[in-house]
């Protein structure tokens, strides 16, 4: 358990980002925002009780909320969209959910747990979805149906008659240089240290395959350089 | 109002007993008059609390520190109203396409039908419109599931997209600017309008992000580049939409009963932006996706969760399985067949489409023995034009009974699944046939 003074420390870092006065100028407590919330009808969460901490500086409450509740909101923005006062809940939680990563909060770790194969594909391609994450064997919940043709995965890609979409282990044809510009700013946004500490084998990986690409890319270079 | 033809169907959440006052469009002005002025939140919006962002671009780049990406008379753009009666301009032609991950991933038959259709009104591939590798994701559906990225990295992921764009048209001959962006995935769509908003506002975000796009050469004149407008890619088909129906249609819809889904964050976020019109749903609406049906002269049924979002959620359908099928199965393919007995749920995005088809199978564990064809409003122009539903359209991608709509629009499903059949062993020999010019896509011409 964080003493007072962390989660003192935690709610300053959510006040201090730049957005947050965007996203909170008040509340009436009318619970618009919960109303219409999708999550609210499914968890024990709230978008008003999000506000409401923020709102009277309920810093033990705050942290309490971060460690689970927070991960419920569906991101929809159905909330900021209704909120009379012109809040963002939904905007809010990104916040916090950020400092939760910068914090390497263990309810972050867990919800990023799963996230992995997307994250190796985003961080590394550019792509976050390629059609190789999508065979009806990893998701058996889809049903039978959940391709009308049978045949071969890279027969069905290439009878797509649009060249950049002819892929399969991405959604598109990102070229090198574009990857390659995609890691420097990962790496001078903080995502790349925001990853390793979350998970440091999946940095690992990520890493190495970043400094693969980038050697690919500078022999391209030199190649053309030769020509 | 007169315009609603929807006899006893209900509109603008009224459920399915609303009766029509049958009055002129002029008697139902002057008799909701007061109302409108005295309680209608855009119009307090408009008037004392909503700034227009795009006035504070203007300034930024007249005092010499951004550029801004115009919409010339050459994009032939069409102008439409936003939410509060502002003004947007939407291009038209010399469209760069930014595609979406999810919808090139899990529905090519988004951006093909896209093509598709710029191909049908004569566009040149090459110079009316830019598909090609140098893009990337927006990684917004990332940072909303995961958190992993931040404000920083979300817009320098848009500048150096948008500035590909803005330089694309010098490799093709043409001048900078030529290509302006047409953003297709609604997640995409407002995290750039969230994040031009932020960097227009934040001096601090610009300087940070002017390092990053030195780095990469992405500047231009030492400038960052932002374009006038953010434009999604139904907004495009909103403004063609009577051009498709009137040249273009050879199938009539009439008889199938259409739902639509718009994206949460096509008209939820940054909604100041978001396009409404008082000819489709009586302005109660967003106008995307809705305006395509029925310029089609499809019968476009209102239910009442149409304000309800799909059960997406980022990260919920990775890792909180149960709550996306649920809530899509009970909050929307449910509604839409009970209030609306719908042939077809539309929508314009491309996580809602995949949540909405891909998870009503499931249902069954539950006796929720019932479904509906989902698709994207592109798609289903396509079909109504004549599109192969394979070849173009793409359907064979779609868990949910699209069988279903196709036969009922007189195409028969059977037959065109044996040519698609017949032609992917031509596939196979080499022999594809494409929308475009292969090269175009890797910077030749």
């Amino acid at each position: 358990m964080a003493t007072y003074a962390e989660m003192r420390e935690i709610y300053d870092e959510i006040r201090g980002d730049f957005r947050y006065d965007h996203e909170l100028n008040g509340c009436l407590n009318c619970g618009v925002c919960t109303a219409t919330c999708p999550s609210a009808q499914f968890y024990d969460y709230s978008p008003r009780e999000i506000v409401q901490l923020l709102w009277t500086e309920n810093v033990e409450q705050i942290y309490d909320a971060m460690q689970e509740k927070i991960w419920a909101c569906a991101q929809c923005m159905t909330c900021a969209a209704r909120c009379p006062f012109k809040n963002s809940p939904g905007g809010l939680v990104m916040i916090m959910r950020e400092v939760a990563i910068k914090h390497g909060m263990q309810s972050a770790k867990d919800v990023l747990r799963p996230f992995g194969r997307v994250m190796l594909k985003l961080i590394t391609t550019g792509n976050q979805l390629s059609p190789d994450m999508i065979q009806p064997d990893h998701f058996p919940d889809w049903g039978p149906n959940i391709q009308k043709v049978e045949g071969d995965l890279k027969t069905l890609r290439k009878a797509i008659p649009v060249r950049t979409l002819q892929t399969v282990e991405t959604a598109w044809e990102v070229s090198l240089k574009t990857s390659v510009e995609m890691y420097t700013i990962w790496e001078m946004t903080g995502v790349l240290a925001a990853l390793e500490a979350m998970d440091e084998n999946l940095f690992d990986v990520i890493e190495d395959f970043i400094d693969e690409k980038r050697e690919e890319y500078d022999d391209w270079l030199e190649e053309q350089e030769d020509d | 109002m007169s315009e609603n033809t929807n006899q006893g169907q209900g509109i603008a959440g009224h459920g399915s007993f609303f009766q029509d006052t049958n009055l002129s469009r002029d008697d139902a002005l002057k008799a909701t008059d007061w109302v409108r002025k005295h309680v209608d939140k855009r119009t307090i919006d408009l008037g004392e609390r909503m700034d227009d962002i795009r006035d504070h671009m203007w300034e930024l780049e007249k005092d010499g520190q951004i550029i801004v990406h115009r919409i010339t008379d050459l994009h032939e753009p069409v102008d439409v109203t936003t939410l509060f009666g502002w003004n947007k301009r939407v291009p038209t032609t010399k469209l760069w396409h930014h595609k979406s991950c999810g919808q090139c991933g899990n529905i090519p038959g988004y951006p093909t039908s896209i093509m598709w259709f710029m191909n049908k009104f004569g566009a040149k591939p090459g110079e009316d419109y830019l598909d090609e590798t140098d893009q990337t994701s927006c990684t917004a559906w990332n940072y909303h599931g995961s958190a992993i990225g931040n404000v920083e990295a979300l817009a320098a992921v848009f500048l150096r997209n948008f500035h590909q764009a803005y330089v694309s048209g010098k490799q093709h001959g043409f001048e900078l600017g030529h290509f302006f962006p047409l953003v297709h995935c609604g997640t995409s769509f407002g995290n750039y309008k969230e994040i031009r908003k932020y960097l227009v506002e934040s001096a601090e975000l610009r300087e940070r992000v002017t390092k990053i796009l030195g780095k990469l050469g992405r500047l231009v004149d030492g400038k960052l580049v932002i374009p006038e407008e953010i434009i999604h890619y139904s907004e495009w088909l909103h403004v063609v939409r009577n051009k498709i129906a009137s040249e273009h249609q050879t199938i009539d819809v009439s008889n199938i009963r259409v739902t639509v889904h718009a994206a949460c964050h096509y008209y939820k976020m940054v909604h100041e932006d978001a396009i409404y019109d008082p000819e489709v749903m009586g302005g109660n609406r967003t106008a995307v996706g809705t305006s395509m049906a029925k310029a089609l002269g499809a019968q476009v049924i209102d239910y009442s969760t149409w304000y309800d979002c799909c059960g997406f959620g980022f990260r919920h359908i990775i890792s909180e399985r149960e709550f996306t099928r649920s809530f899509t199965m009970d909050r929307k393919i449910r509604v839409a067949r009970e209030e609306a007995n719908a042939d077809v749920m539309l929508g314009i995005d491309t996580g809602c489409i995949t949540t909405m088809d891909k998870n009503q199978w499931i249902g069954k564990a539950h006796n929720q023995n019932f479904s509906i064809p989902i698709m994207a409003d592109i798609q289903f122009a396509a079909l109504a034009c004549g599109a192969d539903p394979f070849k173009i359209v793409q359907l064979q991608w779609h868990a949910s009974p699209c069988e279903e709509l196709v036969e009922k629009m007189g195409i028969s499903w059977t037959q065109a699944k044996q040519n698609f059949e017949s032609y992917l062993k031509e596939v196979e020999a080499g022999n594809i046939e494409y929308l475009y010019n292969p090269e175009l896509a890797l910077g030749g011409r």
